[in-house]
């Protein structure tokens, strides 16, 4: 263990989580920096939630230990230092937005004015209106106000954009970098990558349990190590020659278009001239961040087939 | 944790559906039951009048049935939709979410109390010296508290479909076998064996023995709060258990 870093806004040390007998979260070991606007990638079950969940203490981890601005996750909130936003987080029916918020800036104890909270997170006009009669993305605005009612020093945010549409996303990433640039460290798990891309400066990719993967979002694509390339050919193809080119991760034939990715584009080009065959608007391109997720998690899924599959034995059960 | 007392207070007042079952209900039967006796019919076995007989009845009917429901119905529905979830990430303390459930069904449940012993005393002429109005008051309103108890520990236990009908059998069950809607002599004595250790038995016989103008017997005192210990026990049991897997 590489010692605690008291600087650190959060850290987990070998932390693991297990339902039954499947590894939600397995001997996760990470650091987040003050500043830091964190994107949280993986895919359904790859054990997001759960480390949202231990980070926050709303569940205890079964092994290693989780701090937060030093202190216990629950110690960190109780200070006003977390503000949280979380999928699974309801809201209380029958009252009013505007009474929701006042409750939760009456429950920080370093609390904005209530108005500015309202206006920030865009629900001034939907204060009176009762929280059961709210729309979907209204309500994730009302969660967003709740998770910014004090001056945290830490945003955490689960699936924030969900059920808004692209002007809403939008704004709710302006608001949000507004955050950031005041020196707040954010911390946002997502499945839209292109908001991972373009907003956060650190990438996390979890997979079953682990952390496969750390860095700039530049640098997770580069680790995917694989381009894309992408031709046509006149008259029949050929496929199984196609299928024997080097360096291939993936590809597919389809009509006369051939998309393929590779780990070494240039000797797959070159062998691809090799077949005699003389491909049409071809195009090499790095991978986008979407690609590169589908390819690291598909990589790692293929190093450890084996316990996929008692991964899957265990859900059944 | 006084801001979320008076959110659930005034949430608790804009139901109407609420404030009819534990305000108005309770005087609406007493009207009908104790309607047709004449002023000097006596309960058997209690020397009580039928009104004196159904007021207590009543009144903690009405008192049961506003911390009842009140806390299991809400609780179970809001650990489902998250809002008890919501809630650990402020810096409320743990149990400040089902003290103020119960600090706010305490407050509408007197005037619960109150609205059957005006009702009472207006249309059936109860009287009682003012030192007995007070201590019902008190007793039934303090005795509450145990179903309060049990209303948390069924919103902990049921989940959102099932706390319902859990609650209604609950509520109806100890209601009718504890004598409240009628006095447990009409039972077969089999039934009237079990029906003195439920704890609304005790919780009417608290209101009866003041208004026959003794203190509380020790043995229904005992007993409600033996029962408010189990209640209040199991109730912390299920909270913990809940907090570890939510």
């Amino acid at each position: 263990m590489a010692g605690m870093n008291t600087d650190a806004v959060v850290t987990f040390a070998g932390v693991g989580k297990t339902y039954g007998t499947v590894k939600a979260v397995d001997d996760l070991s990470l650091e987040l920096y003050p500043g830091q606007t964190v994107a949280l990638l993986g895919p359904n079950g790859a054990g997001k939630s759960t480390s949202l969940d231990l980070l926050l203490g709303l569940r205890p981890a079964d092994t290693g230990t989780v701090r937060v601005f030093g202190a216990s996750p629950r110690e960190a909130i109780v200070a006003g230092r977390v503000g949280a936003m979380l999928q699974s987080g309801g809201l209380m029916d029958e009252v009013t937005v505007g009474e929701l918020v006042r409750l939760t800036c009456d429950l920080h104890p370093r609390a904005y004015p209530v108005g500015d909270v309202l206006s920030r997170a865009g629900i001034t006009q939907i204060a009176d209106r009762k929280v059961n009669k709210l729309s979907g993305g209204q309500e994730q605005r009302v969660r967003f106000a709740m998770a910014t009612a004090g001056d945290s020093d830490l945003i955490v945010l689960d699936e924030p954009t969900t059920g808004m549409d692209v002007s809403a996303r939008q704004a709710f990433w302006a608001t949000m970098r507004e955050q950031a640039d005041q020196g707040r460290t954010v911390l946002f798990a997502t499945h839209y990558l292109e908001e991972a891309d373009a907003i956060a400066d650190r990438v996390l990719v979890l997979h079953r349990g682990r952390l496969l993967a750390d860095g700039t979002a530049a640098e997770i694509k580069a680790k995917a190590g694989a381009r894309r390339v992408s031709f046509d050919l006149e008259g029949a193809i050929d496929e199984q020659a196609m299928r024997s080119l080097p360096f291939l991760t993936t590809i597919d034939v389809s009509g006369q278009t051939v998309r393929l990715q590779s780990t070494d584009a240039d000797a797959t080009v070159h062998a691809l001239y090799g077949l005699g065959v003389y491909p049409r608007n071809l195009e090499v391109a790095g991978l986008g961040l979407e690609q590169a997720f589908v390819a690291i998690t598909a990589a790692e899924d293929a190093a450890s087939a084996p316990s996929t599959q008692t991964a899957q034995e265990a859900m059944a059960q | 944790m006084n801001s979320l007392i008076k959110l659930e207070l005034v949430r608790a007042l804009r139901n109407r559906k609420f404030l009819f079952f534990s305000a108005i209900y309770p005087s609406v039967i007493f009207l009908l039951f104790a309607g047709r006796a004449g002023s000097s019919d006596k309960v058997d076995g209690t020397g009580l009048t039928l009104a004196s007989f159904m007021m207590v009845s009543m009144a903690s009917f009405g008192a049961l049935t506003a911390v009842l429901m009140g806390n299991s119905e809400r609780i179970a529905k809001e650990r489902e939709n998250g809002w008890v979830r919501q809630l650990r990430l402020t810096s409320l303390p743990g149990r400040g979410y089902v003290l103020a459930k119960t600090a706010s069904a305490a407050v509408v449940s007197l005037p619960s109390i109150v609205i059957v012993f005006v009702v009472a005393a207006a249309f059936k002429d109860v009287r009682f010296d003012a030192w007995q109005w007070l201590a019902l008051t008190g007793a039934i309103w303090a005795g509450s508290l145990c179903f309060a108890a049990l209303g948390v520990a069924i919103g902990y236990l049921a989940s959102g479909d099932a706390v319902r009908p859990i609650t209604m059998i609950t509520y109806f069950g100890l209601s009718i076998l504890g004598g409240l809607w009628m006095p447990t002599t009409a039972f077969p004595h089999w039934l009237q064996e079990i029906a003195k250790w439920l704890p609304t038995h005790a919780y009417a016989a608290l209101g009866r023995a003041i208004e026959l103008g003794d203190a509380p017997h020790a043995g229904d005192v005992s007993l409600i709060v033996a029962y408010f210990l189990l209640f209040a026990g199991g109730a912390a049991w299920l909270y913990r258990k809940d907090t570890l897997k939510a």
